[in-house]
């Protein structure tokens, strides 16, 4: 049974709100620099509180940390539950991470409604914290719905591609479709936990927390039922191919900041690896469930790749690799062993520096061209050779060069696959080798070679601002590359737990519950 | 059957709040017409004094638990009907309050108005005490008169008077059914009293003498398809009128539909499960489908109360005791919700003098509070977290599963997102399209504080529900006997047979 460490102090509170009463202090300022700076300071604030976390945090423990649970709605069984244990302490960090760096990147390149665009991403800051720290399902299903309205005023407000407001309406409505189905999923475990409950005379009756949902058995049939109710929403936010659709629009037509936290934070996959897999371990492993989510992870690996590597337009190729990516994450998922779940847990953070890092990337191109299509560039590391490099090294860690981030994660998913079916291995290797040519071809188009000719004279080379958003990420790649120990002891110790439950079923649970106080 | 029509002392405190207002009622006329020069913001403070008195009233009815049936269970007090009193008689203050400016557009009258609400609300109140048939009839009756004549105020208003016409012949319409309805189940079973029909049998002039009734009240809530009049007439009546059409009534109706289905049809839940759970599936797809092509914002409204009230039906459709509470919960939550929305509409209209959705563009700018507060009550409507609206969806659905309700289920949640696309539609209007005219709004005290009220319910009740579902579920303690939800349940294995 997972065992809890309570915090004396509400760390976790503070990082969940800090974001969002950050975002209402903006609203009292006038001047535009003060809200860039305060913004950012908020934003270093709150990586901070994270860094603090990360550095306390307990490693190799299935413990919930820094847990701190009160009733919020006892007739339903609804509580405010937070707490990190190995599988999302690390995702709390990264979305820290990753919103400085944004509000950097957004100094000069959003123009106009500076402060609602900072409003607007520090509320999302909130709301994403909100989805990685919530042990209560409902709880998490409220952020994970409320990350849609900043998300969709900045797709609409600050995108930058004509159809912005067609894929703004296109990601909620999709993604909306997905969660109410989870929503019934969610309610379904509730109903099971509260006749399990009612007969055994436990309080309480109801309950919506991860914990207590752990402790009871599900039926075989209503795993299976609930596990596809949650998939749907899991698979829409990923999102798993064939549900892919809305992705390429919402990050093309999207203002880059918005891209980079759909790109990188991986909340789908997280969704997976949190709930379904813990919560449903019967049916996770159940061999239709597997087979199918395996193709569908197949198909997504092999379908990104090629459609990756046909697109002229950088936004959109990313768009594509992102969807081949997720389907190597959800091939080491369902892999079901511990190198597989490892992997794919380090893979989804791993995104989060190189899938957003060449956002930035596509950023920098972006202002300096005003458009990230493969005609307006060419030739371009003689002019710009630190853009180059840098354009250059990301791509590499994405796709997995030994040295970088990515090698680490894309190896223990590739170890795992082979194990549980040599099969899906092999096929899953192809992906790789695509990877690196749809990466490596256009970078040849677009930087090798003679100078293109929309290439402008006046072209410059990374600024100072630009130069520490690159090189930050650049240090992550190179740190989880060369010395992944750090990170992956993190994790051991949640990992070995997911494995353990997967071995025993959901009666594993019925053994007494403990809990240990620790401050 | 025997009616004593003894009254004691005693008995009479039960009808306290209905005589404190009818009393009230006469005095609004008598400083009418004898102060034809009275301001109208003093009466309507001075109609809204009387209200607040009649809702402290029922607080303390509520706290100190009074409770008691009159006149041979004609009328019930328990605290079911207290809570929809309460409900009737806050959702009236709030329409006072906001129509304090739009009150302006009448010629004449002015008084009058005020006192048509007050008593349609008086009329509701029994309604939500009407505990047998022809109590039904009366008190639904007394209630209609005063919409009658509120929906066609704006005299010279074309689509103010098709409303009204509208309204009158399909209310005559469903009162004639309510009537043929009563006499087929009292011809059937010599019964009008709903807890003594717990025993009848089902024979086919009850069951239609049911549907019949069940067809007026159906009327009443605007569920499909017994809505035609609801589009029409909120779109043509004075945009108050709209809202309070919209709430209160609502209500009321829903506590005779409660009594009725919960306590008199007790016995044929199956049969009436999958009637309801046929209108509610009409009502949400009728209506979210209809509403994305509105482009009047009170169509819009209408529409999307067509649906909202096909989620309220879930609640119902499930029979158990926790969908009733469920039931009560989303009322309230669309309360807030609704009328909120309704109260911004005014502000735009007193402003703008337009309903269409087209003016709503880049009212973000014209008047950020206007537009936040459309956009709050909006995700309200639609169950976005942590919202009223969600947690209401939240309770329904959880009631309706626990039931085994899933085509349901399901076409609720489809319909979620359907009703997503049109609440968007209108956020977007208002905060990407570019104004027509820049010039900033200006909205007066009495919208204000409407607003700010239903804010504040709106995201009270979203983030610290607690002491409103505690309340609900005790509202409906007399239902607790209908049905123990979990005692029908499979009882799950001890051990499953795999994985270990």
């Amino acid at each position: 049974m997972i065992e809890e460490l309570a915090s004396t102090f509400p760390i976790l509170t503070c990082i969940l709100f800090l974001p969002v009463i950050g975002a209402v202090v903006l609203w009292l300022f006038d001047d535009e620099d003060m809200v860039r700076t305060s913004a950012l300071a908020i934003a270093l604030l709150e990586l901070a509180l994270c860094v603090f976390v990360l550095l306390r945090f307990v490693p190799e423990s299935a413990a919930m940390q820094f847990s701190e649970h009160v009733p919020w709605m006892p007739a339903l069984g609804i509580s405010y539950h937070l707490a990190v244990d190995g599988i999302s302490v690390l995702f709390v960090g990264l979305t820290a991470f990753l919103t400085v760096l944004i509000v950097i990147y957004s100094w000069d390149t959003v123009r106009h409604q500076v402060k609602l665009y900072m409003m607007a991403l520090l509320a999302l800051e909130t709301t994403t914290m909100g989805v990685f720290l919530s042990l209560d399902l409902i709880l998490f299903f409220v952020f994970w719905e409320l990350m849609l309205i900043p998300s969709y005023f900045m797709i609409k407000l600050w995108g930058g591609g004509a159809e912005r407001h067609y894929a703004a309406l296109k990601f909620v409505l999709y993604t909306l479709l997905g969660s109410v189905f989870m929503l019934v999923g969610i309610a379904l475990l509730d109903i099971n936990y509260h006749q399990w409950a009612t007969l055994r005379h436990i309080e309480p009756t109801y309950s919506f927390d991860l914990l207590e949902l752990l402790s009871v058995p599900i039926p075989f049939s209503q795993q299976i039922l609930i596990f596809w109710l949650l998939f749907l929403g899991f698979a829409f936010k990923a999102p798993v191919f064939p549900f892919h659709t809305w992705l390429p629009d919402a990050l093309f037509e999207g203002p880059i900041g918005m891209a980079v936290v759909l790109a990188g934070l991986k909340l789908g996959t997280f969704g997976f690896i949190r709930f379904s897999i813990p919560l449903l371990p019967d049916a996770s492993k159940s061999q239709t469930v597997v087979s199918i989510i395996m193709a569908l992870g197949l198909a997504a690996v092999l379908y990104g790749a090629i459609m990756a590597l046909v697109q002229q337009d950088f936004r959109r190729l990313l768009a594509f690799s992102s969807i081949s990516h997720l389907g190597f994450v959800v091939i080491g998922l369902f892999a079901l062993n511990y190198q597989g779940l490892q992997g794919s847990l380090l893979t989804m953070i791993n995104l989060g520096f190189s899938t957003a890092g060449l956002f930035f990337i596509a950023g920098f191109l972006y202002s300096r061209q005003q458009s990230t299509h493969l005609g307006s560039f060419g030739g371009m590391a003689k002019q710009t050779p630190l853009l180059a490099s840098f354009f250059l090294f990301i791509g590499l860690a994405s796709i997995g060069l030994p040295g970088t981030n990515g090698f680490v994660g894309e190896f223990l998913i590739l170890l795992g696959t082979f194990k549980a079916n040599w099969l899906y291995g092999g096929i899953a290797v192809t992906g790789v080798i695509f990877s690196a040519a749809y990466f490596l071809w256009y970078y040849e188009r677009s930087m090798l070679g003679p100078l293109g000719k929309a290439v402008k004279d006046s072209i410059r080379d990374l600024h100072p601002r630009e130069i520490l958003i690159a090189s930050a990420l650049s240090l992550m790649i190179l740190w989880i590359g060369l010395y992944p120990s750090p990170f992956l002891n993190m994790m051991n110790g949640s990992v070995q737990a997911l494995v353990d439950r997967l071995e025993r079923g959901t009666v594993a649970s019925l053994e007494p519950k403990q809990q240990v106080r620790v401050d | 059957m025997t009616f004593a029509l003894t009254l004691s002392s005693s008995d009479l405190l039960l009808l306290l709040p209905e005589i404190l207002l009818t009393s009230w009622l006469c005095l609004i006329l008598i400083v009418d017409f004898s102060f034809p020069q009275l301001p109208n913001e003093q009466l309507a403070y001075f109609n809204i004094a009387g209200l607040v008195a009649t809702l402290g009233c029922l607080v303390w009815f509520d706290v100190n638990g009074i409770t008691g049936t009159l006149f041979a269970n004609m009328f019930a007090l328990d605290r079911m009907a207290l809570f929809f009193k309460m409900f009737i008689v806050g959702s009236t203050i709030l329409v006072i309050l906001a129509s304090i400016d739009y009150i302006h557009r009448f010629k004449f009258f002015r008084g009058e108005y005020y006192f048509l609400v007050v008593m349609s609300a008086l009329g509701m109140m029994f309604m939500a005490s009407a505990n047998d048939l022809l109590s039904v009839f009366v008190t639904l009756e007394f209630s209609t008169l005063g919409f009658y004549v509120l929906v066609a105020y704006l005299r010279e208003d074309i689509a103010s008077n098709e409303a009204g016409i509208k309204f009158f012949i399909l209310g005559i319409f469903a009162a004639a059914l309510l009537a043929y309805g009563i006499s087929l189940v009292y011809g059937e079973t010599g019964k009008l009293v709903f807890s003594d029909m717990t025993t009848v049998q089902a024979t086919p002039g009850l069951v239609i003498g049911f549907l019949l009734i069940f067809a007026a009240l159906g009327f009443k809530i605007g569920a499909v398809p017994f809505h035609s009049w609801i589009p029409d007439t909120y779109h043509g009546s004075p945009t108050p009128v709209t809202a309070f059409l919209s709430i209160a009534p609502k209500g009321a109706a829903f506590a005779i539909l409660l009594r009725m289905f919960f306590v008199a049809l007790a016995t044929f839940k199956p049969i009436w499960t999958l009637l309801l759970v046929a209108v509610s599936i009409l009502s949400m797809t009728y209506g979210n489908i209809v509403a994305i092509a509105q482009k009047n914002m009170k169509r819009l409204l209408a529409y999307s109360g067509i649906a909202q009230i096909g989620n309220v039906l879930i609640g119902l459709a499930t029979g158990t005791k926790m969908g009733s509470d469920a039931m009560l919960f989303y009322l309230l939550t669309y309360l807030f919700a609704n009328l909120g929305a309704f109260a911004v509409v005014i502000a735009v209209s007193e402003a703008i003098g337009s309903e269409e959705i087209d003016d709503y563009s880049g009212l973000g700018r014209r008047s950020p509070f206007l537009a936040f507060s459309m956009l709050i009550f909006l995700l309200s409507l639609a169950g976005v977290p942590p919202l009223a609206g969600f947690i209401g969806k939240l309770y329904i659905f959880i009631a309706a599963i626990k039931e085994g309700l899933y085509v349901l289920i399901t076409v609720g949640l489809i319909n979620i997102v359907i009703s997503m696309y049109y609440y968007l539609i209108v956020v977007k209007k208002m905060y990407v399209n570019e104004p027509h005219d820049r010039s900033p709004l200006k909205v007066s005290g009495p919208i204000k504080a409407v607003v700010y009220v239903c804010l504040a319910g709106t995201l009270a009740i979203g983030v610290y529900p607690q002491p409103v579902t505690d309340w609900v579920v005790s509202a409906i303690m007399i239902f607790s006997n209908v049905a123990d939800p979990t005692a029908s349940l499979p009882i799950p294995p001890a051990v499953i047979p795999f994985g270990g």
